[in-house]
Parts: structure tokens; sequence; C-alpha cells
């Protein structure tokens, strides 16, 4: 048996929605097969109330498995908290408190990993994530904070995490599964494959047919913002809702997973050194690719440059 | 006569929420809808790139995304000008439909009914009935539920890749046509949702319910079969009105509705927007001009009276300690305080059942929740004939391109019914970048802190009267701030150690 805290803190509630939608397990599966049981969750618990939770783990009546942390870490206004508050108590007091009691401790999406859509210029609410604030370590607990067994925070990226990714990680938390980190705390056994990896508009970037509008059937990493091929995720490794994923749907992969989520820039444009994106697919040369891409282009099929495949 | 202050926290989706209510002689005589969240949405918006807030805008809400995607498409095509494909307009309504339902579901049977599971209700005749559908994560009508909801979703995914959060709706259109595959994948859900509503909501023939057109109908239909009378919803019904639901937490009686579904190359609404007056009994034409929000007991830079949002501003002040109390805003309709969600979007719409029982017994506890699962049933029948239509429309165009290099300045909204009510967002841009970005969000009209003139919001009125007899399992609280739909279980909690003495009288 493993129980788990989850809190809100700046959120939409978006990861805890995906919550509900994983079913490779699904949250009942978790509770029926996987021995875990929520002590506290904001929509899903009506047996306790959050003060006597606090209560008993704080005093150590309640032992504390896994702690996950779903939002923004607000710290304003000047460093108060109170953008953010829990019976006019600041909820970063509080996820300050209960951290070091946990045997795991989780952040739930990318906001309690890395800042999120509210950390995005100027930061309004000088928010961050619990041990990051965008690219760099630190954020709520600092850069060095560690459980008492030794491991830091797991951030489980994505706006919103990847149902399945969240399901899936408390399985293997619930069974002791020993667990690698990438260098952002990313768990590798969801963050080892690109958005790109399993896109159907994959031939198109093959052959180097990019769209210019959106709407189509071709690729949109050159001109149209999509950030498929930096960004790991298994979003089309592990579909969507057992059905799809925005890169196949023609929606740009904006890279929700990624540190510096939302960029600073207009999101559905590439931004482009020459003819060329700026930022190539993770790990490659430019000249190499630029090579490539001329050969590609000239090698593509009637049928790609007349998109006549269908996503 | 004594008069105390309780705390009451409330979990959340569109901001968290606290309830100060005070107490004399057992009976709630103020109330205090607090706010405890401020996330700067707007302050982010403003420099943006204006496609931009189709992809940070759904991020406001991890329930209600696809309708905040919805109003961003709509202000941006009103601001230049765009009118979308008849294709699109429909694709865009059936997603706005399957998240709606999904909501509805979840708030009915993950959020509401969970408390009639509560230790009070251990002697009444139903409550085995009760905990064997409605325990949390374990209850049948609850496995059905995450089971249901977790499909129709599929929906969205199928034509916008996924749900919560994507980007699918683009001005001009939508990013990717339906085909014979999606259509036919969204007809096999459809019917096992359709097919779960009919054997376990409410135990009988979808045509059958959604015809009954008055209250007496209602209770007639669901008596005459046992099946009907053990469903989620035959349940819900006599459980709700034994304990008295339908007396219980009657708010304001103005109605505000934006219109569900706008047609394809039209104004109209496939059911209409409107403000239904509760002084004249007359809906009136909605003007979104009488729209405006106060901030004075909010923890924003103060101004006086009311202000559209075009003219808003969203600059924070925390003042702990004076008579502001939230960081929510308080918009009205013209000096009007107004409620919002399905109810008000049934009774604008004329619906002959909810009409009925709106005139009959006033809004009520029990009725808000009713509407919720009444608009369920239709969103069932209109997702069937909107996938229809869709198959009808595959030849035409599901996106054309605006063209637009620089976005025209000037000023903009859109509107539309998110699950919880009218969502409104308005939109300025100068010299091609968001100059601002004021939203309005259905929880921020039912939830509203007073006004300038001291008048309670929609949540406020209907605590205010409330005999509490027991401070430290206030139930008929949870009962009625729930079907408020606050966008997650609240969670209604007395501070016991910490209550205070506000003032003896």
């Amino acid at each position: 048996m493993a129980n788990i805290v989850w809190m809100q803190t700046g959120a939409c509630s978006g990861d805890s929605m995906a919550l509900l939608c994983a079913d490779r397990p699904s949250i009942e599966n978790l509770v029926e097969h996987y021995g875990l049981s929520f002590l506290w969750h904001p929509s899903l618990t009506a047996e306790h109330r959050f003060g006597d939770v606090l209560d008993a783990l704080l005093s150590g009546r309640e032992k504390l498995d896994i702690l996950c942390i779903e939002g923004s870490l607000m710290t304003g206004p000047n460093g108060s908290g109170q953008y953010d508050t829990w019976k006019g108590r600041a909820k970063i007091d509080i996820v300050r408190q209960l951290a070091p009691l946990a045997t795991h401790v989780v952040a739930m999406g990318t906001c309690a990993a890395f800042g999120g859509v509210h950390a995005a210029g100027p930061n309004p609410t000088d928010c961050t994530g619990l041990q990051y604030l965008n690219n760099q370590p630190g954020g709520l607990l600092g850069a060095d904070w560690r459980t008492r067994h030794g491991q830091p925070v797991i951030n489980v990226a994505g706006c919103p995490a990847h149902p399945n990714t969240m399901t899936r990680l408390l399985a293997m938390l619930a069974e002791n599964e020993p667990l690698a980190l990438d260098t952002l705390n990313r768990p590798t056994a969801f963050f080892s494959t690109l958005v790109h990896q399993g896109c159907t508009r994959n031939e198109y970037h093959e052959y180097d047919i990019e769209d210019n509008v959106l709407g189509g059937r071709g690729c949109l990493f050159f001109n149209l913002g999509c950030r498929g091929p930096q960004t790991v995720a298994p979003c089309n490794s592990e579909l969507w809702n057992g059905q799809n994923s925005k890169t196949r749907a023609g929606v740009p992969c904006f890279g929700c997973t990624s540190p510096d989520f939302p960029a600073n820039r207009d999101l559905f444009v590439t931004p482009k050194i020459g003819v060329v994106p700026k930022f190539l697919p993770l790990g490659v040369a430019r000249a190499k690719y630029m090579a490539y891409k001329n050969l590609a282009r000239a090698a593509a099929p009637e049928r790609v440059v007349k998109r006549e495949m269908e996503p | 006569m004594s008069r105390i202050t309780v705390d009451i926290d409330l979990n959340r989706v569109e901001g968290d929420l606290e309830f100060q209510v005070d107490l004399e002689d057992g009976v709630v005589v103020d109330a205090r809808c607090v706010g405890t969240l401020y996330r700067g949405f707007e302050q982010i918006m403003i420099g943006r790139a204006p496609r931009d807030a189709l992809v940070i805008t759904p991020r406001v809400c991890g329930i209600c995304g696809t309708a905040h995607l919805y109003a961003a498409t709509l202000a941006l095509e009103q601001i230049a000008h765009i009118t979308p494909p008849a294709h699109a307009v429909q694709v865009r309504n059936l997603c706005l439909m399957a998240e709606t339902l999904q909501s509805d579901l979840r708030q009915s049977f993950l959020f509401f009914t969970p408390d009639f599971c509560n230790a009070i209700y251990a002697a009444h005749p139903l409550a085995a009935e009760l905990r064997d559908a409605f325990t949390p994560l374990k209850g049948s009508v609850v496995r059905g539920t995450l089971k249901a909801t977790r499909d129709v979703l599929g929906i969205v995914a199928l034509f916008g890749g996924q749900w919560p959060h994507s980007t699918y709706m683009l001005p001009g259109g939508i990013s990717q046509p339906a085909n014979s595959r999606r259509i036919l994948d969204s007809r096999g859900i459809l019917a096992a949702v359709r097919a779960w509503f009919e054997q376990s909501v409410i135990g009988g023939r979808l045509e059958e319910w959604m015809a009954l057109d008055s209250a007496d109908a209602l209770f007639r239909w669901q008596a005459a079969a046992g099946g009907r009378e053990r469903s989620a919803l035959g349940l819900f019904n006599r459980f709700s009105r034994d304990i008295g639901l339908h007396r219980l937490g009657r708010g304001t009686g103005h109605l505000l509705s934006y219109g569900v579904n706008p047609q394809p190359l039209s104004e109209a609404r496939e059911l209409p927007a409107g403000f239904f007056n509760a002084d004249t009994q007359q809906i009136e034409t909605l003007d979104q001009s009488q729209i405006n929000e106060h901030v004075r007991h909010s923890w924003f830079l103060d101004y006086p009276g009311g202000r559209h949002p075009w003219e808003g501003e969203t600059i924070p002040d925390h003042q702990p300690g004076s008579d502001r109390y939230t960081w929510a805003k308080a918009p009205r309709y013209g000096d009007k305080v107004v409620q919002t969600g399905p109810l008000a979007e049934l009774r604008i719409a004329g619906e002959p059942l909810i009409s009925d029982l709106l005139a009959r017994e006033g809004d009520n506890t029990w009725l808000r929740q009713f509407a919720r699962l009444r608009r369920a049933g239709w969103l069932i029948g209109a997702m069937s004939e909107t996938l229809q239509a869709i198959k009808a429309s595959m030849d035409q165009p599901h996106y054309i391109d605006p063209g637009i290099d620089i976005w025209p300045d000037g000023e903009s909204y859109g509107l539309v019914e998110a699950a919880r009510g009218g969502l409104g967002h308005w939109l300025r841009i100068r010299n091609g970048v968001i100059d601002k970005y004021q939203i309005v969000t259905p929880t921020a009209w039912n939830a509203s802190p007073r006004d300038s003139a001291g008048r309670h919001g929609h949540w406020e009125q209907s605590i205010v009267g409330l005999p509490v007899p027991d401070p430290a399992n206030p139930v008929d609280i949870g009962h009625i701030v729930r079907s408020h739909d606050p966008c997650l279980v609240c969670t209604v909690h007395f501070i016991g150690s910490q209550r205070k003495t506000h003032f003896n009288v």
C-alpha cells in the first residue's frame, strides 16, 4: 500500500483532468491493482478534509508515500505567496512543509516542474517550478534539494502531462521499480522519445515537403512553429485519449514538456537562420542537415509533393 | 445572540474558492465568496502575437479548454472579419459539445453525488443504494462515468489531437477535416455513451425522456418503472427531493446565456443567447455592451463602478485586512447580478421541462443539478445530429487561410457557452500584437463577490439565510455550492480550533 497526496497549487486542473483520461492503467486500476490510495485529491476524494490530512501528516500520525504537486508555485506578491493560498496560508509554505515528509515528490505537469504557462513573461505572479524555473535549476525547493532517500523531484512534464505517463509513473513508484531520470529529472521510461517519432506527417518531413499555411497535410516544422523534432515526449508513441496526437491532427507541437514552454515568441512561426530553422532536430549538425534536406527534396515522390498522402 | 465567522474551503479549477460565512444563531447572515488564486493570464497575453491566444488561453481551464479555444478563435475572427466555413463550424460545435458532456457527467457523479454518501445519511432508506452507486472511484455509476467521459473525449482527440489543451480551432477553420474514419469512430463512441446513459443514468429511452415537458410528466414517467426509479437519475431525484434540495439554495433569478452552437454563415445559435430578466419574466436580447466588472471588493487596483471588459484593468493590489476579500472580480449585466450555466441556457432556449420546473419551484439546488443532466441528454442527441451534418459537408473546405501577416488593430470579443455557462474573451490589438485581453469566465459570474453597490454575487446570495445546525458537518452548504458546479468538488470545511468570534450583538 502506498498513499498519495495530490495537491494543486497555481493550476488549471488540466493534469487532474488528464489523469481521469488515463486508460493504461486507469485511475480505478491504480487503486485496485497497485495498492495506491488517495489520501487527498482535490476532485476525487470525499472522505477527508484537507486540513485534517495536513494535520495528520505534519504530526506524523500518517505517513506520506507520494506527494504530487500540480501547478506553478506562486511566490508573489513580494515573496508572500499570497497569490495562491489555503485559508490565508501561502500554498508554497504548505508545499515546503510537506515535501520533506514524502518518500517521493512528483511534479505533475510542466507548471510544477518548470513554472509553465504562468511563468511566461512577464511572470506576473513570480511563479516557479519545484526545482527549476524554466531551464534554471533552483525553483521553490532549490537545486540541491533531495527527498530523505536522496531523490530529486520527479518531473512528469507536459501541459498537461500525458495521462498514461502519470498513471504508469505512479504504478512504478508503487511497485518500487528503479527509476532513471534525464538531465531535467524527467523519467526516461517516458521521456526517451521525440514527439516527431510516430508523427504521421513524418514522410513529409523526410522529403522536406513543408507547409506554409495551417490546415494542410504537410510537415509543420519548417514554417509553422512545430517543435516535434526537438521535444522529448511520448505523444506519438502513446496516443492521447486512445486516439490521436496534436501533430497528427495538424496542430504544431508547442514543446509543452520543455522547460521554456511556452516560448517567448510567436508560437505559430518557426524562427529561422536563412531558410533553415534556427532550432534543428535534436542533436543534428546544421551543415549536414542542410545537405540532407537539399537531397531529400530532390528525391521527393510526386505523391508526397502533391500532398496526396493523408496524415 | 452571537455572531461567528467561519471559513469554508472549496476546491477549484477556475481558481481556488473559499467561503467566509457569518452565522447568527446558526443561520447564515452574510457570505463572502473568496477566490484564493491569481494567475495573471491577462498580463501574460499583452504584447504577444494574436494567435498565441489559441495556445495560451485554453490553459486557463483544464476542464473547459475547448470553450476557451473557441472563444479566442471567435474573437480573432471577429477582429479580422473572417467567416469560417460551415464544415469547420460543425466540427468545432461537436468538440465543444463533447467537452461539455464530459464536464456535466463528471460534475454530477464524481463531484456532486459523493455527498450523498455522507455519514449523516447513513440511516436513510436509500443509503445502501446511494453508496453502491456513488462511492468515489468504486460506485457503479462512478465507474460508468469514468469510462463514458474518457471515451467521449476521444471524439475531441479524433478531430483535435488531444484533450485537454489542444489548438485545432484556427481563425478561418480547423486544422484537419473530418473523414469517414473519424466520423465512424465518433459515431461508435457516441452510441456507446448513449447506451450507458439510457441504461444507467435515466433508465429508459433518451427520446422518451427528452419528450417529457412538465414536472408532472417527469415524475409520472420516473415512477412508472422500477428501472427508472433505481437509475442514477431516479436515485438522484428521489433522494435530493426527500432531503429538500428543491427548497434550498435560491440565488439570483436573472439568467444569462451566450447561446449554444454558432450556426454556419449566420449570427444565430442552435440554442439562442439571451438575458432572462426575473423582474419581468421576459427574455431580452443579449447585449454584450451591458457587461461590466466591478473590483470594489476584490484585490485589484480600484476604479469606481463597473467597467466593460475593453475598458477593464487587471492590476493586482493585495490588501489583507480590508473589506476586500477575493482575487475574483464581480461581473454584472447592467446593474443585475446574474447566474449562468445549464439552467440559464435551457430556460432561455425555452426548453419546456426546465421552464416548467423553474416556474413552479424557482431556482434551487436540485434544479441546477437536474438541468445539468437534462443538458447531457440534449447534448447526446445534438451531437448525433451534428455528426450527420459533418458527414454531409465533408466535400466543403475545413480551413480557408485568412492570409494575415499583420493582424489589424481593433477591438473584438468571442462569446461561447462553456460547461459552466457564458464565457467571454475581449481582445484589443494594437500594432499587430495583443494590447489587452480580458476573460470573463462563467465562474466569475456565479462566484462573484459584492459589487460597488454592495450587491452579493449569485453563490453568496444562495447561501444567505441558510440554517446551519451542525457547523462541524455543514453538508447543506456542500450541496448548494456544488450544485453551482464550482469546477471541481469543493470541500466544505469549517475550522474548529481557529473559529473566531466576529462580533457579538
